[in-house]
């Protein structure tokens, strides 16, 4: 569930975004029990039933004879390709987190990746035990100072908040992948980078399926992962003794 | 794997490779000891016995169902996921739910063990960050197949029978937190007595 959704970005992408972020600022529902980091839950919910919609007639079916076709090497492969076209946002992140060290072993990682990796087919790097780090500009403006921020389904984009999405347009013109479609009209890494992002969800679709409720516990993962990825895994434990003691409501 | 898959595995991990199986493990070690520990004896033992567990799914959950529940906090899990729901319930209701919240756990994950190849896979971190007399988070990276290293974190309570584990954190997704949520949800539309029932009869969903 990492915020690798920005591939799908056109330009006219970024346009509709932020015409629908001033719409939603204006729009916070207040009907019944709210998660103060979801004042837009009816449109999340509606939006996430759009892209249930979606997912379930066009992009999980392709995806899914995709994973059918292709040998796994090659899957790999492909997935380690877009990884690799989308590693700049991480680079451009640490550097902006000032994060040096890191910035050193991210840059390191893609130069050995593009080259020796041909064009990042391969990964020598994590052979040679680089860590893959993973920023983006969500985490960074969230690093800056910009914490909590309310929960936002994006409509074909999947979950995000207020913050991730503003994230999603420098994004847009940082990674390869979307740079390629952008700038010359080469879709295949932005069509690889959705399928493989799709294959690697598999796995959750029973678990989405069966829960008591979906929409709460694609939220609830989303949340709890951003602030890992925010805080670089160095979370503070949930309130443990708060849920013991919460007062009825 | 997915998260749900690596909770219910890892989780029933832990307590599974306290096993006699292979080889024994200190009950009162502290808690970086004592998960080093565990998760050596568990890898190890899914090692040696791996055909059999293969061949024998049934096996393999029986193993873990007969020396995991003794060792895990369960009903301290139940009731930090029951929350407010679980106030004012009786103890054999909660005593219930958590028996049946780990059935399901254990039926529908322990297979996942066997992805494992070796303890090598498991990498305990030394201790950080606040840790208290009362409870500890024990640090591991997990390494997957694909060469990724999977961080997951054990919280652990030090009880009258030693420091037992009551949550296990993937990727920074807590399961009580999450399964908290889903539950509350459930259990607010349907009651308590109906969600347990169904829990019961295996027919609930854990996520």
């Amino acid at each position: 569930m990492k915020n690798r959704s920005a591939k799908v970005f056109s330009r006219s992408g970024v346009t509709v975004l932020a015409g629908m972020i001033s719409l939603l600022a204006g729009c916070a529902t207040t009907s019944g029990e709210r998660d103060p980091s979801d004042p837009w839950e009816g449109f999340n919910r509606g939006s996430f039933e759009f892209n249930r919609g979606l997912d379930k007639a066009i992009v999980r079916p392709i995806a899914k004879a995709y994973h059918y076709v292709t040998p796994d090497l090659l899957e790999q492969g492909i997935e380690n390709i877009v990884t690799n076209l989308s590693y700049p946002v991480t680079i451009v992140n640490l550097l902006l987190q000032g994060k040096f060290e890191d910035f050193g072993e991210a840059l390191g990682r893609f130069v050995l990746n593009s080259t020796f990796g041909v064009a990042g087919l391969f990964d020598p790097a994590t052979i040679e035990g680089i860590p893959r780090h993973d920023e983006d500009f969500g985490q960074t403006f969230a690093v800056w100072g910009w914490k909590d921020s309310p929960f936002l389904m994006l409509p074909f984009l999947g979950p995000s908040t207020l913050r991730d999405g503003i994230g999603l347009v420098p994004e847009f013109y940082t990674d390869g992948v979307s740079i390629a479609s952008s700038e010359f009209d080469r879709y295949e890494p932005l069509v690889a980078d959705l399928l493989t992002l799709r294959v690697n969800l598999f796995d959750l679709d029973d678990d989405l399926n069966e829960a008591a409720d979906p929409y709460l516990l694609v939220r609830d993962a989303y949340m709890q992962s951003r602030e890992f990825d925010i805080e670089d895994g160095e979370t503070e434990l949930p309130d443990y003794d708060d849920f013991l003691d919460e007062e009825e409501e | 794997m997915n998260i749900v898959q690596k909770v219910g595995c890892l989780a029933i991990g832990l307590m599974a490779g306290l096993s006699a199986y292979a080889q024994p493990v200190d009950f009162t070690a502290e808690p970086l000891e004592l998960v080093t520990q565990v998760s050596n004896s568990l890898f190890d033992d899914i090692n040696q016995n791996r055909a059999i567990y293969q061949q024998n799914p049934t096996g393999l959950e029986n193993v873990v169902r007969e020396i995991f529940i003794p060792l895990l906090d369960k009903n301290r899990s139940a009731r930090l996921i029951l929350g407010r729901h679980g106030r004012g319930l009786e103890g054999e209701k909660v005593d219930a739910f958590a028996e049946a919240l780990l059935n399901q756990l254990v039926g529908r994950y322990s297979e996942g063990l066997l992805e494992f190849d070796s303890r090598d896979q498991v990498e305990v971190l030394p201790l950080a960050g606040k840790n208290t007399e009362r409870q500890t988070r024990v640090r591991t990276r997990i390494e997957l197949s694909n060469g990724e290293k999977a961080p997951v974190d054990y919280i652990l309570r030090k009880t009258d029978d030693g420091w037992k584990a009551f949550d296990v954190i993937i990727e920074g997704i807590s399961y009580v937190a999450t399964y908290r949520t889903q539950f509350g949800e459930e259990i607010t539309r349907d009651g308590f007595d109906q969600v347990l029932e169904r829990l019961q009869s295996g027919s609930i969903a854990l996520e």
